[in-house]
C-alpha cells in the first residue's frame, strides 16, 4: 500500500487533490481510498487529507501516521507545530513542499529525514491562471507522479473532481494542461510503499480523577485566543501602500478578525501575528492602497480589481 | 475496479435513491448533511420521483417520517448525534405504530464538550427504541445495508423501522470504490410497500398508537414489538441469501475475520473494524492466533451468532467506541451477559474504550489491546474499562490543561 498525506491551508484544494489522486488510481485499477481532516473548517486553517492506494484491500482508516508520501501545498505550514505536517517521517518518506526553494535550500532549513523535492505550484498558478486560488489540480498531478500514476489517469481524474465543482470545460482544461506541466516539471524522488516494520505496542496512561477545575472542559483565562497565532494561516498579507490610503476606515470595518486597529493619523495598522491573509481589507479598500504580497517569497504578486 | 469513488454519505444517499423512496424529511447536520443535500439535488433534478421536505427540527423531521410511514409511503430520513436525541421521544413513538421506515444516523459523540467526530453513545442512546440497527464498516455496505434495511423492515413478520449508521468522517467523508447496484435488479430485491396495518386516508380514518391504561395492553403490545424485533434475525438471514444472489455480496448478523483457530478474539463495530482486521493480519504475521468480530446488526442482538464465535476462545476484547459513565462499554455487558450461560465460555473477558469524540485508534493501541488480552487469557480473569489513551496524548492534554487555565508559569 502507498499512503500519501496532503498538507494545506482550508481553500488550497487539499482535499480535492487527495481525490484527484484517488480517483486517478482507481481509474488504473487499484483500491483507493481518500478522506479529509477539516479542523477548524476555515479557509487558512491547517487541512490534512489523506491517499491510500493499495492491490489488496486497504485495511486501514483515517490518519496517516507513517506515510509514504507527504505533500505540503503550503511551506508554512512546516513551521507550525498544530499543522503536524512533519509527524511520522523517516529517512524512506517522499516529501514534497510547494516552495519556490529548492530541495536542497529548504533542505538546509527544515529538520526531517524525508527525501524532498519541491515546486512552485503557487508561482504557476499566478503565471498560469492570473491569480492565486486553489491549486489543487497540480497539487494531484505532482502526487500523482511521484507515487508513478500514468498522465492519462491524471489527465482523466482532474476532469471528474473538477466537474463536481460546475466549473466551466475551458477552466478544467487549462487545470489539466497546468497540471501535467507540473506533472512532467516535478523532480521525482521514489516512494517506497510500505512501513518497514510493525510498530511497538502503544504505551498507555490511562488517566486518574483530578478535580472539576481541571477535569471539566472548561476554559478559565480569559482571551487566552490571543496566545493562537494565526499569522501564519496567510498565504499572501495585506501591505499598506501610505501614500494613497485616504484614511477612510473602511479596511478596519470590513476586517473579519479585528485584527486591523486605527492610529491618530486614521491609518490601519495591521496586527500580522493574527491576520489570516483573507484579503477582505485588499478587496474593499477603494484607493488601491492595500495590496497582497506572497509570504516568504516576497515581491508584490497580485493586486485586487 | 468495478463502481466510484463515492463517500459513504454519497452511498447513503445512492440506498435512498435505489430503495425507490417516496418521502425524504430532512434537517441538516454535520457530518450528515452530504446525504440530505444530495437528495434535494435529486428531487429537483428529477432524479427521484420522491417529495423532499426541509423541517424545523429533528423532532419535526422524524414526527413526519413516521406519519408519512402510516400513509403507506415509503420514508426515508437520516441524522446525526444531538440531532438523533433530539428526535429520540418520536423514535419510540413510531416503533410502536410499527411503520417500517429507515433512518440513517452518520454516528458523532455527543456534547459536551461538544465535537463532530465519531463514537457510538448517539446511536447506542437508541438501543432500546424498537428501531432495529445495522452498523457498516464499509461506504458499501452503507448503501447495501439501506436495501436490506427495507426489506427486513417491511416483512410482515417485522414492521418495525430501522437505523443504518455509518461513522461519521472515517466513513461519511472518506470515499472508496461503491459499485451501484442495477434499479432493476433492486426492484426485484424490493418489492413494493403494500403494509396491510397502514394506509392512512381522509376516508378511511384509524388511531395509532392510542392510550392504553392499567398495563395489561402496554405490555403485550411492547412484548409484540419484542417479538417482531427477534424476528428480523431470521429475515436477515433471507434477505441476505436473496440479496447475495443478486448482487454477489455476502452479509451476516455478525462478521468473522480470521476466526478459524483463534485463541483471542477482538469484538469491533463500524469503520475502525477494517483497522481491527489490519492489526489482526499484522499479528497473524508474526504467528499470534488473533481473529476479529464484527457486530454488524446491533438490534435485534445476534447472542447464538455472538456465542458460536466466541465460544471456546482463549479470551475475548470488546473494543467499545462508547462509554456510559458509571458503567463501562454499553457492547461489553451485552457480549457478557449472552456469554454468560456457554459452558466453554472464554476464560477472560477484556473491556477496552476507544476512538471516543472520533480519537484514532492507532496501531500500537491495537498491539496493546492483543498483548493484555492475551496475558488476561493465560491469567483467567478480564481486565476493564480500559480507556485507551497513550502517553503522548497525556502530555497533549496537559499542555492544554494548562492553556485553559491561563497558568502558562505551571508548566
Amino acid at each position: 500500500m502507498q499512503a500519501v498525506r496532503f498538507h494545506g491551508r482550508g481553500g488550497q484544494g487539499a482535499k480535492t487533490a487527495s481525490r484527484i489522486l484517488g480517483t486517478a488510481a482507481f481509474l488504473e485499477g487499484y483500491q483507493a481510498q481518500d478522506s479529509p481532516i477539516y479542523g477548524a473548517e476555515r479557509r487558512g486553517a491547517p487541512v490534512a487529507a489523506f491517499t491510500r492506494i493499495a492491490k489488496e484491500p486497504i485495511r486501514e482508516r483515517g490518519l496517516i501516521a507513517r506515510p509514504d508520501l507527504v505533500v505540503i501545498a503550503d511551506a508554512s505550514l512546516i513551521d507550525d507545530p498544530a499543522a503536524r505536517v512533519l509527524d511520522g517521517i523517516d529517512e524512506r518518506t517522499a516529501v514534497f513542499v510547494n516552495s519556490s526553494l529548492t530541495a536542497e535550500q529548504l533542505g538546509a532549513q527544515t529538520s526531517h529525514a524525508g527525501r524532498l523535492t519541491t515546486l512552485d505550484l503557487t508561482d504557476i498558478a499566478l503565471q498560469q491562471f492570473g491569480k492565486r486560488g486553489a491549486i489543487s489540480a497540480l497539487l494531484g498531478a505532482v502526487a500523482g507522479r511521484l507515487v508513478g500514476l500514468r498522465r492519462e489517469s491524471i489527465h482523466e481524474a482532474i476532469a471528474r473532481e473538477l466537474a463536481d465543482f460546475g466549473l466551466a470545460a475551458p477552466v478544467i482544461e487549462r487545470n489539466q494542461t497546468v497540471a501535467l506541466q507540473c506533472y512532467d516539471a516535478v523532480r521525482t524522488v521514489s516512494v517506497v510503499a510500505g512501513a518497514p516494520q510493525p510498530i511497538a505496542p502503544a504505551q498507555l496512561q490511562v488517566p486518574t480523577y483530578e478535580p472539576p477545575t481541571r477535569g471539566t472542559a472548561r476554559i478559565s483565562a480569559a482571551a487566552n485566543s490571543v496566545l493562537r497565532e494565526t499569522g501564519g494561516w496567510r498565504t499572501f498579507r495585506p501591505v499598506l501602500v501610505p501614500d494613497k490610503c485616504n484614511g477612510c476606515w473602511l479596511c478596519f470595518a470590513y476586517c473579519p478578525d479585528g485584527v486591523i486597529s486605527m492610529n491618530k493619523d486614521d491609518r490601519p495598522v495591521i496586527d500580522y501575528d493574527h491576520c489570516k491573509g483573507c484579503q477582505i481589507c485588499v478587496h474593499e479598500c477603494p484607493t488601491e492602497a492595500l495590496v497582497a504580497e506572497r509570504e516568504k517569497e516576497g515581491a508584490v504578486a497580485w493586486k485586487a480589481k | 475496479m468495478e463502481g466510484e469513488m463515492m463517500t459513504g454519505n454519497l452511498a447513503a444517499a445512492w440506498g435512498a435513491r435505489l430503495a425507490g423512496v417516496d418521502y425524504v424529511p430532512a434537517f441538516p447536520i454535520t457530518p450528515q448533511t452530504e446525504i440530505v443535500e444530495a437528495l434535494a439535488k435529486w428531487c429537483e433534478n428529477g432524479a427521484m420521483a420522491a417529495r423532499f421536505v426541509t423541517m424545523d427540527s429533528e423532532h419535526s423531521m422524524m414526527t413526519a417520517a413516521g406519519a408519512a410511514a402510516a400513509t403507506g409511503a415509503r420514508v426515508f430520513t437520516a441524522t446525526s448525534s444531538q440531532g438523533l436525541l433530539y428526535a429520540i421521544e418520536v423514535l419510540y413513538s413510531i416503533s410502536g405504530w410499527r411503520v417500517p421506515l429507515v433512518l440513517v444516523n452518520v454516528s458523532r459523540a455527543l456534547a459536551a464538550p461538544i465535537t463532530l467526530e465519531p463514537d457510538h453513545n448517539d446511536v447506542l442512546a437508541s438501543r432500546d427504541c424498537g428501531f432495529l440497527q445495522i452498523h457498516a464498516e464499509t461506504c458499501q455496505e452503507v448503501l447495501d445495508s439501506i436495501l436490506m434495511a427495507y426489506r427486513i423492515a417491511e416483512d410482515e413478520r417485522v414492521m418495525l423501522p430501522v437505523i443504518v449508521n455509518l461513522d461519521g468522517f472515517y466513513l461519511s467523508f472518506t470515499r472508496e470504490p461503491v459499485i451501484i447496484p442495477d434499479p432493476e435488479q433492486v426492484k426485484l430485491f424490493l418489492p413494493p410497500f403494500r403494509p396491510a396495518h397502514l394506509g392512512f386516508k381522509a376516508s378511511a380514518p384509524h388511531a395509532l398508537g392510542v392510550a392504553v391504561l392499567g398495563g395489561t395492553p402496554y405490555s403485550y403490545f411492547r412484548h409484540q414489538m419484542h417479538l417482531a424485533a427477534m424476528n428480523a434475525l431470521d429475515v436477515h438471514r433471507e434477505a441476505a441469501a436473496a440479496f447475495e444472489q443478486l448482487f454477489g455480496r455476502p452479509y451476516d448478523v455478525v462478521e468473522g475475520y480470521r476466526l478459524e483457530d483463534a485463541e483471542d478474539v477482538l469484538v469491533m463495530t463500524n469503520a475502525f473494524a477494517s483497522k481491527g482486521k489490519g492489526a489482526v493480519d499484522v499479528a497473524r504475521a508474526e504467528g499470534k492466533r488473533v481473529g476479529l468480530l464484527r457486530l454488524r446488526m446491533i438490534r435485534p442482538w445476534p447472542a447464538d451468532a455472538i456465542c458460536h464465535a466466541l465460544q471456546g476462545r482463549r479470551a475475548v476484547a470488546v473494543l467499545d467506541q462508547n462509554l456510559s459513565p458509571g458503567q463501562g462499554g454499553i457492547l461489553f455487558q451485552e457480549i457478557a451477559a449472552c456469554l454468560y450461560h456457554e459452558a466453554l465460555r472464554p476464560r477472560a473477558l477484556c473491556s477496552f474504550i476507544g476512538g471516543l469524540g472520533g480519537k484514532n485508534i492507532s496501531e500500537g493501541e491495537l498491539r496493546a489491546i492483543f498483548e493484555q488480552t492475551a496475558e488476561a487469557g493465560i491469567r483467567g480473569k478480564g481486565i476493564g474499562p480500559v480507556l485507551l489513551y497513550t502517553e503522548a496524548e497525556h502530555r497533549e492534554m496537559v499542555q492544554l490543561q494548562v492553556l485553559a487555565a491561563g497558568s502558562r508559569a505551571e508548566s
